[in-house]
């Protein structure tokens, strides 16, 4: 698993490639919930992403309740797979999320707060 | 604050350990870091830890618990940095192997855990196990932290509940349902608008705890087709969801898929009930495999006698020993795991009157475990529905230990009311029982003590029970020797599927005569899935290992008997409307509000005036509506009147108060739509002073 950060028209977009298990949720956490401040943008990139597990969702899950804790901000995921989007489907946790089917679409949507 | 337990203090190779807690059981992520591993056995004499990387054959790491990690009979201990996502654990236990004695110890064996959480082994419903397997049902780790909102069990009250008995796979495994997940919980997820539409507000799972498809799986002799566990009753572990019924399975969530079923099953207003087996295990007789309880601990789990042999009550090679107090405690901490962490809303105990039976066999008078049952706190609000009888002979419906709080599978119900619907002579007097809530099986516990079914998983389907004479269950592969033989069943004229309409008909107006009935009974329905659109089993009476479209639902009924469903639904609404259908005391048969009209008061072709010496099933009611709920709430007066005869009869209709009129709701004898109208849009009769009720028919009438 690997996250790259950049900064994009005043939007976080971090790209998660690899697999969000156990083993790797530590170090995401340690990366993205810093991003997490007032008024910030964020799109996590899901493109690269192969394999959500338990755990990862629940990091994400975290991510949704970190940006409930903090004044303004928006956030939102892109590119999910059609599979990773079943198992957010079946276990429910897809009513946390949004999500958008490209990271453009997802940039413009937290910048004009849709 | 750093916490000193977070430290270990022993080492095991590359593992690091420290001494664990013995609560609870099973396998807890530790506040402090690592896993706690707890297990008890009274006769092992060492125990240890293997664990497996997922899904791979051998196991990577035994770890030995030391002994100075046990305490008392219980071994445990803490292991640090374990990928607990990605390992699967069992256990080794040794001790004597002395099977005369009660002993089944064999070191070599690899055992679940009893407090499993998530079984992991069967992941995907059907797929085919690898068959050397040494570890084929395999304990795994699960966090729980489901983010439940501001979920809340509905607490219906027991006399408002319409219960829906459902198989999770056979609901929507037929290509027919058009779900995205067939045969699955979201799959249930999917359906909830069409529960909606129906009406019921509480579904009653079959067995949802992990259990093997494969068990006893063989070709079926009439096609080939691989016969299989269908129904579940049989299970691995108690405390993990069947990850077959998940569509998540293969990636191990079917916790929070379950979990996520029922709370947008009660943001819907809709209950859940699990049927849960507390017999017997998998287990099976002195042939059967070890999975886990024989070999941590044989003579705590189950029944013995005195040569060591397993008692069998439950007609499936073993007995649970539900009364040992070690079996005991983990039964009520799995009720507690569902209802704390499921927030499931009430169990159905199959063959429970083994519940009651002590450590030998013998029925007991306060069996502690029921009676334990009934006063738990975790337990307070969750329905406790017992199917009072099991397969040694033990039959208790009407005197099943209550305290007050322990509902019955009312089996008098069903077996009162197939007579009756089937035209038998004598039964009047019973069936007045029977409406009443059977006053005379439940006096002092009043109407929420019976469960009001004709039909169940268990049996011919509504439609098959005007259809079939006889059982047709050869496809079983048993030579129609297994299922019920005394089925109360009428084919209406011909064995089986016919293209004659008039029996078509009939069929059909049985149906509607059924479930009229059924929802103006008072005690709590319970319908079976599928009933309700007509569905057949081609005279199945048996479908437990029938993994296909004998025991799928077809949705394609909906449209064939779209009459069916349309008379369901209405006759739900009309329940749901009417408080005086929904007493939770008894009528008392006389008037205490001051109406002139008792609560409820019986008449046949003469108003007022029952004609017991009269073989023919004939029989009317009516309710007074200034008595609904004891007389706190004013509804509507009902008179339903009942004619299983093969003659028509004109009833004497009794006089209404002045100013209200009698107005139609059903009469089965009609066509659709005339069958049945909308809840408040019921017509005025053409005569208030009697009635014309077809042969095989009900008439409902609201006076108002």
């Amino acid at each position: 698993m690997e996250i790259k950060i950049d900064n994009q028209d005043c939007v976080t977009v971090a790209r998660i490639s690899g697999s969000l298990d156990a083993n790797t949720v530590g170090n995401a956490q340690d990366m993205i919930m810093p991003l997490i401040t007032a008024n910030c943008l964020l799109v996590l990139d899901m493109g690269q992403c192969d394999y959500v597990s338990s755990a990862g969702l629940r990091l994400l899950l975290m991510v949704a309740k970190g940006f409930k804790t903090i004044e303004g901000g928006r956030w939102c995921l892109a590119s999910v797979s059609e599979e990773i989007m079943d198992v957010m489907e079946m276990t429910g946790f897809v009513q946390f999320f949004k999500t958008l089917d490209t990271v453009e679409n997802a940039m413009e949507a937290v910048q004009k707060g849709e | 604050m750093l916490r000193i337990d977070a430290s270990p203090t022993h080492k095991h190779g590359s593992f690091n350990l420290r001494p664990g807690k013995p609560l609870p059981f099973g396998a807890t992520i530790s506040p402090g870091g690592g896993v706690n591993f707890s297990i008890y056995s009274r006769n092992a004499t060492s125990c240890e830890l293997v664990l497996f990387r997922k899904r791979e054959p051998e196991p990577y790491a035994t770890i030995p618990f030391p002994d100075e990690f046990r305490i008392g009979n219980v071994f445990t201990m803490v292991v640090f940095d374990l990928d607990f996502e990605n390992i699967e654990y069992g256990y080794r236990m040794d001790g004597p192997y002395n099977p005369d004695e009660g002993h089944w110890f064999d070191r070599t064996r690899i055992l679940m855990d009893p407090y499993a959480k998530v079984i992991g082994g069967r992941d995907v419903w059907g797929e085919e196990p690898d068959w050397d397997n040494i570890y084929p049902h395999r304990a795994r780790i699960f966090f729980d932290d489901f983010v439940w909102e501001d979920d809340h069990p509905p607490e219906i009250p027991l006399e408002d509940l319409i219960i829906y008995e459902m198989h999770v796979r056979g609901f929507t495994r037929h290509p027919s349902s058009g779900v995205k997940y067939p045969g699955t919980f979201t799959g249930i997820r999917e359906k909830i608008d069409y529960l909606k539409e129906l009406g019921v507000n509480c579904v009653e799972l079959l067995p949802i705890h992990e259990f093997d498809e494969f068990e006893n799986s063989r070709p079926s002799p009439s096609n080939g087709e691989r016969l299989m566990n269908y129904w579940g009753y049989s299970n691995v572990g108690f405390f993990a969801p069947k990850a077959g019924y998940a569509a998540s399975g293969k990636f191990g969530m079917q916790v929070d898929e379950l979990k996520a079923l029922v709370k947008e099953l009660h943001k819907n207003g809709i209950e859940v009930i699990l049927d849960v087996v507390f017999n017997h295990t998998a287990e099976g007789n002195e042939q059967g495999p070890y999975i886990s309880y024989r070999g941590i601990d044989n003579k705590t789990y189950y029944m013995l006698t005195p040569e060591g042999y397993y008692y069998n009550f439950s007609g499936c090679g073993n007995t649970l020993n539900c009364n040992n107090p070690i079996v005991r405690n983990m039964i009520l901490d799995c009720l507690r795991t569902w209802a704390a962490d499921y927030h499931i809303d009430g169990f159905r105990f199959d063959l429970a009157a083994i519940l009651g039976r002590d450590q030998n066999g013998a029925p007991m008078n306060s069996p502690p475990l029921l009676e334990t049952l009934a006063f738990d706190p975790i337990l307070g609000k969750c329905k406790l529905i017992a199917e009072a009888w099991d397969a040694g002979g033990l039959y208790q419906v009407g005197s099943f230990p209550s305290w007050g709080r322990w509902a019955e599978w009312n089996g008098k119900y069903r077996d009162d009311l197939r007579r009756f619907l089937k035209g038998d002579s004598g039964i009047v007097d019973a069936i007045m029982q029977r409406l009443q809530g059977s006053p005379d099986l439940y006096q002092m516990r009043g109407t929420n003590a019976s469960i009001n079914f004709i039909t169940a998983h268990d049996g011919f389907t509504l439609m098959d029970m005007f259809s079939y004479n006889e059982k047709h269950n050869e496809a079983n592969g048993e030579d129609n020797n297994d299922g019920e033989n005394d089925n109360s069943s009428w084919n209406c004229g011909w064995e089986g599927l016919t293209d004659e309409t008039e029996i078509n008909r009939l069929r059909i107006k049985q149906v509607k005569n059924t479930v009229s009935m059924q929802l103006v009974s008072h005690g709590t329905p319970m319908i079976l899935s599928g009933d309700e659109m007509g569905r057949t089993q081609l005279g199945n009476n048996n479908a437990y290992c029938q993994d296909n479209e004998i025991s799928w639902i077809n949705w394609e009924l909906l449209d064939t008997n779209a009459e069916i469903f349309r008379f369901y639904k209405n006759m739900i609404a009309f329940r749901t409307a009417h408080p005086v259908l929904r007493g939770q005391i008894h009528f008392q048969g006389k008037d205490y509000v001051g109406s002139g009209y008792p609560d409820i008061s019986w008449h046949g072709a003469k108003a007022w005036e029952v004609d017991h010496s009269d073989d023919r099933p004939i029989i009317a009611f009516l309710l007074c509506g200034l008595h609904a709920r004891e007389g706190t709430e004013k509804d509507n007066y009902i008179y339903v009147a009942m004619n299983m005869h093969w003659d028509t009869h004109v009833f004497e209709l009794p006089q209404l108060p002045e100013g209200l009129q009698w107005h139609v709701f059903a009469n089965t004898d009609m066509q659709p739509p005339g069958d049945i109208s909308e809840v408040g849009s019921e017509t005025r009769v053409e005569d208030e002073s009697k009635f014309i009720v077809g042969s095989r028919s009900v008439v409902i009438l609201v006076g108002k």
